[in-house]
């Protein structure tokens, strides 16, 4: 192709040649950074609890009124649960994966508490709460009823055993021989591993230890419970719509908070990842829109260029110039401007990226989307300007001679 | 009225310098017709566009009017070109996206005049030029002589002193030619000053007098020769 | 003039709709965007007390020392005796303690359920301080906190709830079965940022409907509703808790001069240093006083979410300008004939100017309005990208809606600067002499 030709033709169009490549390089810088972000928060939307998330309804419950243990009433309540038709099982706890509040500690393996040890979210529950979250146990043994013991508030939380999630055990003993070994959570009081669970999440969908688990055989003895409901197949709306009225019935002392009292745990699911959800819709709709506005400006200032020298193209033809030769020489033209544009536009994303990683701590652009970008850019290029080579490409060879 | 002496006009390139006129001298009187005729890149469009203040120049003097306008500055010559000039060009040159009416009030707008006498001033350049009727016309839907027939309309709406057409007659076939000639010649008698190019001998001969441009400078009709040997193509 | 340009100008839009379109498309989009961007970037990062944001002061002591801290940042919050302690120092003209109390109120008449409604322990001064709008009644008085009296303060909606919106001072109201007597009822007060409580709410939140005194409940060991964070182990019971280094209160004070804040920054150092020779800082003091806007700032309390999209909405709006440069720039040259004529017919570079800065500036207003109306559908979805404590904050006010026109109109002319110039540069003689 003649290269050299129309490079010394957009040396005149200096302008117009600067304002495509600049939108080329712009669109690039954004839509690569935009595309990532997508990318990150769907990554992060689509990762998984460890549990079976089908089924499961997450009531938020407060005792009202100040009776000596609040250990009886949630005892009554579990079992007015358990027995409710079309319940498989239920369990009360502290907190469960995705609920964005909870507790955590350190665990170690001495007992002098000096060190911080590793970061662990804190789960109670009894022996049926590994078949309520629908996690599988891969090593050892489920609680037993005499090991579930009260716990108060401004206690401790160091029970003889526990279960913890094969990430903590393996991060606590990277010999993979955990099971059976002494851990401790509060200075002085050993814990003895009993379980491991292939997978179980954090409360949290921002922290560094997502997957530090330790389910301690606790029932929490304070006005604030949160029941887990396991349903069976198919009767998760039922007992959605009937588990406020069951609980109310059992004692009318509590109140289960309007909006996020009782959650089937695709809401709780929704609610965690909002935010995530959120920016990726946006980022994507701005990408569209961006794609759509650059290609309309190359079809624009494409149209006009072809306008402006409709007669130099009835020269061309007149002198000899197939159809395909005007077509291509277009095409070309807007390929060398869309390679300068991108090229510019690497640099600025690349920026862009480093800009936004010191500042939100955010990850680094990955060369993948770079290279989608550039090649989407380039091949919306040709596409823009294919129309109004095309038009060009129809020039009569007789333009050459009229006047204007 | 028009005054050059010893003025130049240079285009400079990188790499080269072109005289489109040198050592020019020409003066023309209130109420005269000249006729700057030429062969083809002799330099009598650059004159044209020099006298219209379309373009500065290189060295030398004019008067328009009396007035020094080299020094003057775009907001000044731009006054001058709306009222003491008025346009007649070969392509006609008027605005595609306006009719008429709208077309031949474009000076007066300039001018801040009022609408009242805008309309008036529009209206009595039509009549003369007889095309009144045709006001809310648009270019494309007249024939070459009415367009021209507008554009001298829109020359004289601004009652100038000074007309300058650049070949008004070059787009224009022979009855149409002579028909804006003939409209010409009267607004001559009517006492305005009408300075035009052209390369059409038979044309030129209708105009009081007569001024030959060779090679970027006014000649003797009877040296001619001499300079047409290496007359070149300067800008034209 | 101004009138014959206008006219000029939307006749020359109306020669080519599709290039119009584009344009007007590309301005409103672009505006749209950053607009609704904007109005949430605007809602987060506002100053939630203007008029007293500069003489309130939140307090930060380092108990946690230098292993425990980054960059050398106090915790967000007091432990119980550092609070307490400097609160009765009255050292500052007012000064309160704030926590969040997870309390249920039971309505008198037992055929209604109860509520758990958002509830805060605090002192007598946090209403004066805060300019909390009474609608009936006033706060409670110093001499309540002193006596750790059982009374409070509750806001509209509660005493709509409770009472049908009637005069409810000296009413009682039960919170967890203890009896708390009603001293004022406000307005449905919740400043956002909330301010005086980011640590817990990261500072936005619908706000409390109640507020008791911090010394009752103490006393009556009503748990902290919000975050509680310990380096070390507390022990057990609540007497141990309170006298733990877990962090959980927030101090706050009101120091009307310059001559006030340096006294309280050096009382404050004072004290630090005071602990550092008893033995309970191992290290030198280190202890923060920050105005309400500096406090939010430390606390980046505006969300990532919201500056990395007004970052690329602004990006955006780049974009779509080059666009309308470029669009601008093909439109007004494609007329260089016309430019051509009207110099030779008089018109100066000025009035070039003003004619196409003018055509530019409909292309602005016709983007503004579509601009206007698409900020307007976006502030309705911000929900959709937004979670909603934050989302409901962004409106469509009349100051968004003046922004929204001006910046549509600013940004078109800007954009039209450079095509303009172009025009401008027209020769008349060049457009002429050849055909």
């Amino acid at each position: 192709m003649q290269i050299r030709p129309i490079l010394s033709a957009l040396r005149r169009h200096k302008a117009g040649t600067i304002l495509i490549a600049l939108q080329i390089a712009l669109t690039l810088a954004i839509v690569c950074n935009a595309l990532f972000i997508v990318h990150e928060r769907v990554e992060r939307v689509s990762r998984t609890t460890g549990m079976n998330e089908s089924d499961v309804v997450a009531i938020q419950n407060r005792y009202v009124g100040t009776p000596a243990s609040y250990v009886p009433l949630v005892k009554t309540d579990i079992q007015a649960l358990r027995a409710m038709p079309g319940v498989e099982d239920a369990y009360a706890t502290n907190a469960f994966p995705l609920r964005q509040g909870g507790w955590s500690t350190g665990v170690q393996l001495k007992p002098d508490g000096q060190k911080d040890g590793v970061q662990t979210a804190l789960y109670f529950g009894d022996e049926h709460a590994l078949k309520t979250l629908g996690v599988q146990l891969i090593a050892g043994r489920n609680f037993n009823a005499g090991e579930i013991t009260p716990f108060n508030r401004d206690d401790r939380p160091a029970p003889p055993q526990v279960i913890v999630t094969k990430k903590l055990a393996d991060k606590l003993f990277p010999n993979g021989d955990a099971l059976g070994k002494t851990v401790y959570y509060s200075k002085g009081r050993p814990s003895t591993i009993v379980g491991i669970v292939a997978k179980l999440t954090v409360p949290w969908t921002e922290v560094d230890f997502p997957e530090m688990v330790t389910i301690m055989p606790l029932t929490f003895n304070s006005s604030y419970q949160i029941f887990l409901v396991r349903a069976k197949p198919g009767q998760q709306d039922a007992v959605f719509r009937s588990v406020a009225k069951t609980l109310y019935d059992v004692n009318r002392m509590r109140v289960l908070p309007e909006k996020y009292g009782v959650r089937t745990f695709e809401m709780v699911r929704s609610r965690a990842y909002e935010k995530d959800r959120g920016m990726a819709i946006l980022m994507s709709v701005v990408c569209a829109v961006l794609l759509a506005i650059t290609a309309a400006g190359i079809v624009g200032l494409s149209s006009f260029w072809v306008g402006q020298r409709r007669k130099q193209i009835g020269v061309r033809r007149a002198l000899g110039a197939r159809r395909s030769d005007i077509l291509s020489y277009f095409m070309t033209e807007n390929f060398l401007i869309a390679l300068a544009g991108v090229v510019v536009g690497v640099v600025l994303a690349i920026g862009m990226s480093q800009w936004m990683f010191t500042h939100f701590e955010m990850q680094r652009l990955s060369f993948t989307y770079i290279l989608v970008g550039v090649v989407a850019l380039l091949a919306l290029g040709q596409a823009a300007v294919f129309a109004p080579a095309l038009k060009a490409s129809k020039v009569s060879p007789v333009e050459a001679t009229r006047s204007v | 009225m028009l005054k050059m002496t010893h003025l130049a006009k240079v285009y400079r390139t990188e790499v080269v310098e072109t005289y489109a006129l040198r050592d020019f001298n020409i003066d023309v009187k209130e109420g005269e017709f000249v006729a700057v005729t030429g062969p083809s890149g002799s330099g009598k469009t650059t004159f044209l566009t020099i006298a219209g203040l379309l373009e500065t120049f290189t060295g030398g003097h004019y008067h328009l009017d009396g007035v020094e306008v080299s020094q003057l500055d775009d907001n000044a010559r731009s006054r001058i070109r709306n009222e003491k000039i008025g346009f007649i060009f070969q392509a006609f040159n008027l605005i595609p996206d306006l009719n008429v009416f709208d077309n031949v009030e474009v000076p007066l707008r300039y001018r801040g005049m009022k609408a009242a006498e805008r309309k008036q001033r529009i209206m009595d350049a039509l009549e003369r030029v007889g095309l009144a009727s045709r006001a809310k016309h648009y270019p494309a839907e007249l024939s070459g002589g009415q367009q021209q027939r507008v554009a001298i309309a829109r020359a004289l709406a601004g009652s100038p002193r000074l007309l300058l057409a650049d070949e008004p007659t070059g787009n224009l076939d022979t009855q149409m030619a002579r028909g804006v000639m003939e409209l010409l010649e009267e607004i001559h008698r009517e006492g305005a000053t009408i300075v035009m190019v052209t390369h059409d001998p038979e044309l030129a001969a209708r105009a009081q007098r007569n001024v030959h441009v060779i090679d970027g400078q006014v000649v003797d009709l009877a040296e001619e020769p001499r300079f047409h040997a290496h007359a070149q193509a300067a800008h034209s | 003039m101004f009138s014959y340009y206008l006219q000029l100008g939307l006749r020359s839009l109306r020669r080519n709709p599709m290039l119009t379109a584009l344009m007007v498309m590309a301005i409103g989009f672009g505006v749209a965007a950053s607009m609704t961007t904007y109005s949430v970037f605007r809602a987060t990062s506002r100053d939630p007390i203007p008029q007293k944001s500069d003489v309130l002061f939140n307090v930060q002591v380092d108990n946690w020392g230098p292993e425990n801290i980054k960059k050398n940042e106090p915790p967000p919050a007091l432990t119980y005796i550092d609070a307490t302690t400097l609160l009765r120092a009255h050292k500052a003209k007012r000064q309160t303690v704030t926590y969040p109390i997870g309390v249920s109120v039971i309505p008198e008449d037992p055929a209604r359920l109860p509520v758990r409604e958002g509830a805060y322990a605090t002192g007598a001064d946090f209403f004066p301080m805060f300019d909390v709008p009474f609608l009936q009644g006033s706060g409670w008085t110093l001499d309540d906190d002193e006596k750790h009296a059982s009374v409070a303060v509750i806001t509209k909606s509660l005493n709509d709830k409770l009472f049908n919106g009637g005069q409810s001072v000296g009413k009682q109201v039960n919170l967890d079965g203890h009896l708390f007597r009603v001293t004022g009822v406000i307005e449905d007060w919740a400043p956002q940022p909330l301010f005086f409580d980011v640590p817990n709410t990261q500072g936005f939140d619908e706000g409390a409907a109640l507020y008791v005194p911090f010394n009752r409940a103490v006393d009556l060991k009503f748990p902290n509703d919000g975050n509680n964070n310990c380096v070390s182990e507390p022990g057990e019971g609540w007497e141990a808790y309170l006298r733990s280094e877990c962090i959980w209160l927030s101090l706050w004070t009101e120091l009307p001069t310059k001559a006030d804040e340096q006294a309280y920054r050096q009382y404050l150092t004072g004290y630090a240093a005071e602990q550092q020779r008893t033995g309970r800082f191992r290290w030198a003091p280190n202890v923060r006083l920050r105005n309400v806007v500096d406090w939010l700032s430390v606390q980046e309390v505006v969300p990532p979410e919201s500056q990395v999209s007004l970052i690329v909405s602004l990006g955006f709006l780049a974009i779509c300008l080059v666009n309308t440069v470029g669009l601008l720039l093909a439109k007004f040259l494609r007329r260089a004939p016309e430019i051509g004529v009207r110099r030779a017919l008089g018109a100066s570079r000025k009035e070039i100017y003003a004619q196409f800065l003018i055509e530019a500036g409909t292309i602005g207003v016709a983007g503004g309005l579509l601009g206007l109306l698409l900020t307007g559908l976006g502030v309705l979805g911000v929900g959709l990208v937004f979670p909603e404590p934050i989302a409901r904050l962004a409106k469509l006010d009349p100051v968004l809606v003046v922004l929204t026109l001006v910046v549509s109109i600013a940004a078109s002319v800007i954009a039209a600067f450079y095509p303009t110039w172009r025009a401008a540069q027209v020769q008349p003689a060049w457009q002429l002499k050849s055909n």
